[in-house]
């Protein structure tokens, strides 16, 4: 045993090693000359690798490493990475320069961090591109389920297209898990067990907060794919998840930039140029509002008593609506109001077990979604504009009118309003960019 | 008697209903046995009637058949003639379809014939094993009458029949002999076809059958021994109901119960003829009677029930004041949009009224079309999800002095309904659905507590559904050590002087032991203000537990009495700052609840270890007093100033190392600990410094007769299954009365005695000065007369002390022995909260405390 350190302290945090034998993926990280920090990635029922795949697997097994190392460095931010099988290519230091920068964004805020010019993965200019062929992998899609609404929107598009999918997640929660039961699809369970380390650094004064959750869940899905033999992984990221949260000295802060479209443009490329040109990363919700989404999703009622887009972890079950919804947090606020243009009103206060938007109590909550008087929440949410044209629907339906917050809404934000931008129609139909494969096009278009 | 499906779908069963029907033949009656079809064949014929295709029509009816031809070979019969005809006429109508006879009417028929056939099944086991038995035809007694609103559905599929008293029946019976089976579901029309009397069809058949024959009673035989004061899933506690009148009965039917349909009582009333539910497996039980009104008992609460999913439509408009038709007006548009009104409130400018969860409420905009004809009229608000809590008892109205604490409670929440029929047979609250779950078993216990559901009356109130059905070995009560082993003993040590306080170390060992078995609770401190006599904090430390104080005062004591080695918990509330600081120099972990003491202190806490108590926003307990969670209580910080706490903290270099909640005292149902601790471990989880969660104590006790323990090892599945989901974070509890109180009673004398009226008031010689929890709680408990222990209960009592106060009261209405002056009397369960809440007031002598070892 070394000396316990002081992780602010540190100088240098090191990429040691990563392995994998019999489905399990070790990452070895280390601050100064600590211990080593060891997380285990436990892959199911791992088959094989395949003879033709070897290369494929080990480039993206070491970008899980370089990625899930975020976890890690932000509990002492030093100033120096070092890598120690040597220098990067400059695509692969150049998009982790980039994740761990915009994805440690808000946890630089919260902490009073200035991160900028801070995080230089090492690297070596190469003078030609870089490719990987194609493996010919089997044509089904690792479908990512949160348990919210969004990925089962993405899934049940797919389950319409008849598309071969399975619904795949990391870690143990059992309201993911019994959302992946319900979808009826198979299912894969990949297990993350952080270094023990960690929870000491924590105990020592570590830096604490947020970090891009869903780049490290993508790498790891990019070794399943490999590994299992999937052509396409499918996130169910939004449109909104590109919109940054608010904006500190210059620089933007996104809560949830790894599910954002910048993230899901580099990681894709890496893939096809570093990993295997026939294996695609996208977001089949890509080009929908939070507002289409749960329109869509309004019409799933099989998922209604198992869903939940809650934030708080809730790692024991219960059957009723508040061991679901903690009912407090921005994800309830926003889900409970987007949710409720599309669903008959007795029905989504069944969803919610209560009514949010008739408790004064949250009156601050749902301000801050609509971003009057403050900043959207740190969560992943609408566009404050999206939130408000949902507002304005509900203030004129004589069935939700008189609810304390719709009532309060009408007295005193709508008059501050513009009508015309508050239309709930725009936000329906798609718009901008995806990467979505030509396979899931016909998936695409089911959502809408 | 009456028999369901699950008691006629198997040869032991049978078996069980003929002994059943010998034993009522041999107290002299004639039966008439009124059987349902064979547990899933009603189903099995109704999907039969869906099918379109005639293969597969014929294909179920052969399956129908095979199961009642299985059902035979183990009764080691021959198909009777009588059935064999019955599974010719299911083949036939299944061949025929419904086209010759009507969709209705030849569904009706097809469903008919699950009862035809057991019965008749039924009449061949019977009469084989001894029982000679008659086969009636149930069309040929029940002649269903026409009503002027029933279509044709419900004529054919939902009748009604008038059951009057028929005494050509009973002589036509008698003819053919003493023991009858006949079917339930069933009946006959003018026109002479087959009719169903649809959902507790045949709880009702047998009730028209008692009625027309005027029957000495009618027998429910079910899979529970009769109705219970709560539903028993919600309240594992709750009551058997032993007596109901007919009203009663139905109105619990009605507003929860499952036992029986509300509409099987009314052919029963006017003939006063009464009914019994018994349980089939356990025949022994004494059942619920319900029968005509009987004035011999003193009101109460029969029961509490709930219903759940219910959408409140608020219609606000003066325009209503004095206005010719505007309710007409407003109940059409219900009718319209296909919603069932229940509930209605009225004043003058506002209606309220209740919608039952029907499909057509959830899934389609009915709603939203309501409302919006409603807002041309009135201002509209629907308020959802909400629930209906109601109290069911005859003269309710009488009782409401007694249920000031069920209404203080109803008094913290949202209640957007009071509804009280002029019938005087309930009082029901609607408030929303999220409270009912916890507040049901509250109000329960808050009914028994306050006398108004008076379980001490045994002619009225059975054993409790736990202890009948609950699973696994229900936890009573050990005989109390006072009752048994020491009872000589306090005899002496009352005699010799009083008032005295006993303690019994052996029971607190015990105690310590059980939460000793709590495996996936890694430290114990005992919460010292309960008792802090240095004996009970040597025998606890010996057993290894720590100490929890709240002041330096029980710090000091505490240090005075146990070894070094013991650790320490201050956990103090609005104490100065000098306390903390004088705690920081003791080898105590310190716990702070406010942002105060780092806002205007923080050089005291500097670089130290804290412990963080949270308010995690709701309070649990047996009293409002004792709820220390929650806005309306001091204790605690509120979960949104956390983060400016640890900002704070992390000014002073303070780290968090344990988080801590108490959600109130005796709390008896072990899944709270869990949530509390689930909560506890997700926001730890946001706190990096976090080693440790201390969920607190307020393990409950039971002081009345017949409730049941806490489940220590529930409680310890409970808490291993939130550990394995955060084992990185040690447990901690801080159990106090738990410990201690059955350990410790008070003894005293008898002074004297007046009669006031019909009240009698027994006198002792200490009070509220020696034991005020009766006084400030509302506590019970439990007071006997040691000298005369044995002597049968034939006085009630108030049992009162000498204070000069009126509130001086120990118990109120207790079934005592006839007492004497100087008889010693015990008051148990006064170990915790005892002594130490004690007080010099009136300047009477204290309790001495004596230590059994």
């Amino acid at each position: 045993m070394t000396n316990p350190i002081q992780p602010r302290l540190t100088q240098v945090f090191r990429f040691v090693r990563c392995s994998y034998a019999d489905g399990v993926a070790e990452l070895v990280y280390q601050f100064d000359q600590g211990e080593e920090l060891i997380e285990r990635v436990r892959f199911p029922a791992a088959p094989a690798i395949g003879a033709g795949h070897k290369q494929a697997f080990e480039a993206a097994l070491k970008m899980l490493h370089l990625i899930a190392g975020v976890s890690y460095y932000k509990a002492g931010v030093p100033p120096k990475i070092e890598v120690a099988d040597g220098p990067l290519d400059d695509t692969t230091a150049s998009l982790l320069d980039a994740l761990y920068l915009h994805g440690l964004a808000e946890f630089a805020y919260r902490n009073g961090l200035d991160l900028r010019g801070r995080i230089n993965f090492p690297c070596i200019v190469s003078t030609h591109a870089k490719t990987a062929p194609a493996l010919h992998l089997p044509k089904r899609t690792l479908v990512p389920i949160g348990g919210g609404k969004d990925s089962l929107v993405a899934v049940e598009a797919i389950k319409q297209i008849g598309g071969q999918a399975t619904a795949v997640w990391v870690g143990n929660s059992p309201l993911i898990a019994s959302c992946a039961e319900r979808t009826g699809l198979p299912t894969l369970n990949i297990q993350r067990e952080l270094a023990p380390g960690l929870f000491e650094l924590n105990r020592l004064g570590a830096w604490n907060g947020h970090i891009p959750v869903t780049a490290v869940n993508s790498a790891i899905l990019a070794v399943a794919a490999i590994l299992y033999g999937y052509d396409s992984i499918a996130f169910a990221n939004e449109r909104s998840a590109s919109a940054a949260t608010l904006e500190y000295e210059g620089q933007q802060v996104n809560h949830q930039w790894s599910k954002g479209y910048a993230f899901e443009q580099m990681f894709s490329d890496w893939l096809h140029t570093h990993v295997a040109a026939d294996l695609d990363y996208c977001s089949l919700l890509r080009p929908y509002s939070e507002l289409a989404i749960t329109r869509a999703f309004a019409k799933l009622t099989p998922y209604f008593d198992v869903f939940s887009s809650c934030n708080r972890n809730f790692k024991i079950l219960g059957p009723k609506p508040a061991d679901r919804w903690c009912g407090q947090c921005p994800k309830c606020h926003f889900v409970f109001l987007a949710l409720a243009p599309f669903l008959p009103k007795p029905r989504l206060l069944a969803i919610f077990g209560r009514n949010l938007l008739d408790d004064e109590s949250q009156a601050a909550g749902f301000d801050a979604l609509l971003e009057y008087h403050d900043h959207k929440p740190f969560e992943c949410v609408g566009e404050g504009a999206e939130a408000r044209a949902a507002m304005y629907a509900l203030s004129q339906r004589p069935e939700w009118q008189e609810d304390a917050l719709v009532a309060r809404f009408r007295s005193e934000i709508l008059p501050q309003l513009d009508v015309a931008e508050l239309a709930l129609e725009p936000w329906l139909t798609p718009a901008g960019d995806h990467r979505v494969p030509d396979r899931l096009q016909a998936a695409l278009v089911a959502i809408g | 008697m009456k028999f369901g499906g699950t008691s006629v779908a198997t040869l032991p069963r049978w078996q069980n209903i003929r002994e059943l029907v010998a034993s009522r033949r041999a107290e002299g009656a004639r039966v008439v046995v009124v059987v349902s079809a064979l547990t899933g064949i009603t189903d099995a014929l109704k999907h039969l009637c869906t099918q379109d295709d005639k293969g597969k029509r014929i294909e179920a009816a052969k399956a129908i058949a095979q199961r009642h031809y299985d059902l035979l070979d183990h009764m080691q019969l021959a198909v009777p003639d009588t059935l064999a005809s019955r599974l010719s006429e299911l083949a036939k109508l299944a061949e025929e379809g419904p086209a010759s006879l009507g969709e209705l009417a030849w569904s009706a028929q097809v469903q008919a014939q699950g009862e035809l056939m057991s019965s008749s099944l039924g009449a061949a086991f019977l009469t084989h094993s001894g029982l000679a038995t008659q086969w009636v035809d149930a069309r040929d007694c029940l002649a269903a009458i026409a009503l002027p609103n029933q279509n044709e559905r419900t004529k054919l599929l939902s009748a009604m029949v008038e059951a009057k008293p028929d005494p050509s029946l009973n002589a036509r019976l008698a003819r053919l002999g003493d023991v009858f089976i006949t079917q339930g579901f069933i009946a006959r029309e003018s026109k002479g076809r087959t009719v169903l009397l649809g959902r507790g069809g045949s709880d009702t058949s047998a009730s028209y059958f008692g009625a027309l024959l005027k029957a000495q009673r009618v027998e429910i035989w079910t899979d529970v021994a009769g109705m219970f004061t709560a539903n028993p899933r919600q309240v594992p506690g709750a009551r058997l109901l032993q007596k109901l009148d007919y009203e009663e009965a139905q109105e619990i039917a009605s507003t929860g119960a499952k036992v029986l349909h509300p509409r099987c009582l009314s052919p029963l009333r006017e003939p006063r003829v009464p009914m019994l539910i018994k349980d089939t497996n356990r025949p022994e039980l004494e059942g619920t009677v319900i029968g005509p009104e009987v004035r011999e008992h003193a009101p109460s609460v029969k029961a509490i029930s709930a219903r759940k999913g219910l959408t409140l439509v608020s219609m606000e408009s003066v325009g209503m004041w004095q206005q010719v038709g505007f309710l007409a007006d407003v109940f059409t548009h219900f009718k319209q949009h296909g919603l069932s009104v229940d509930l209605i409130s009225s004043a003058e400018t506002n209606v309220t009224v209740s919608l039952d969860p029907t499909e057509n409420l959830l899934d389609s905009d009915a709603v939203a079309a309501l409302a919006s004809d409603l807002a041309k009229s009135c201002r509209v608000k629907v308020i959802a999800p909400c629930a209906a809590i109601t109290l069911v008892g005859r003269g309710m109205r009488s009782m409401l002095h007694t249920l000031s604490s069920v209404l203080a409670e109803f008094g913290q929440l949202r209640v957007h309904l009071i509804s009280q029929s002029s019938n005087n047979l309930n009082l029901t609250f609607v408030v929303d659905e999220s409270v009912v779950d916890e507040l049901v078993p509250r109000l329960h216990e808050m009914l028994i507590t306050a006398g108004a559901l008076r379980t001490d009356d045994s002619a009225l109130f059975g054993s409790s559904w736990q202890s009948l059905y609950g699973s696994g070995e229900t936890v009573v009560a050990a005989d109390a050590w006072w009752r048994t082993a020491c009872r000589d003993e306090l005899l002496a040590l009352g005699v010799q002087a009083t008032p005295r306080y006993v303690y019994h170390l052996p029971t607190v060992r015990r105690q310590a032991r059980e939460l000793k078995s709590l495996g996936s609770v890694d430290r114990l401190h005992y919460a010292v203000k309960a008792n802090t006599h240095p004996a009970i904090l040597r025998a606890l430390a010996e057993e290894g537990f720590g100490f929890e104080c709240v002041s330096p005062g029980e710090l000091k004591a505490v240090m005075a009495a146990v070894p070094e080695s013991a650790p320490l918990l201050f956990t103090p509330n609005f104490a100065p700052r000098e306390d903390y600081a004088w705690a920081f120099t003791t080898r105590a972990t310190v716990s702070l609840d406010s942002l105060y003491p780092l806002e205007h202190w923080g050089d005291v806490f500097r670089g130290r270890e804290i412990v963080l108590r949270i308010d995690l926003g709701r309070g649990l307990g047996h009293h409002e007093k004792v709820r220390t969670g929650g806005s309306g209580s001091k204790f605690g910080l509120p979960v949104e100033q956390i983060d400016a706490f640890l900002r704070l903290a992390d000014t002073y270099n303070v780290t968090v190392r344990g988080l801590h909640a108490h959600l109130g005292s005796g709390i008896l149902d072990a899944k709270h600990w869990g949530e509390v601790y689930g909560q506890l471990a997700s926001l730890a989880e946001r706190i990096g410094s976090v080693d440790f969660l201390d969920i607190g104590g307020g393990l409950g006790v039971p002081s009345h007769p017949g409730e049941a323990r806490l489940d220590i090892a529930a409680l310890d599945e409970v808490l291993r299954k939130v550990k394995s989901a955060y084992p990185h974070y040690k447990l901690w509890m801080e159990p106090g009365r738990y410990l201690v109180a059955d350990a410790g009673v008070l003894i005293t004398r008898v002074t004297q005695q007046k009669g006031k009226g019909s009240w009698r008031y027994l006198g002792v010689d200490t009070g509220m000065n020696s034991l005020i929890r009766p006084a400030l709680y509302d506590a019970w408990h439990e007071i006997v007369n040691l000298t005369r222990l044995d002597e049968p209960a034939t006085a009630l009592y108030q049992v009162v002390g000498p204070i000069c106060e009126s509130g001086d009261v120990i118990g109120s209405d207790r079934r005592l022995p006839e007492a004497k002056e100087g008889d010693v009397m015990l008051i148990a369960q006064a170990g915790a909260y005892g002594k130490v809440m004690s007080s010099p007031y009136n300047l009477r002598d204290e309790a001495e405390e004596i230590i059994l070892e």
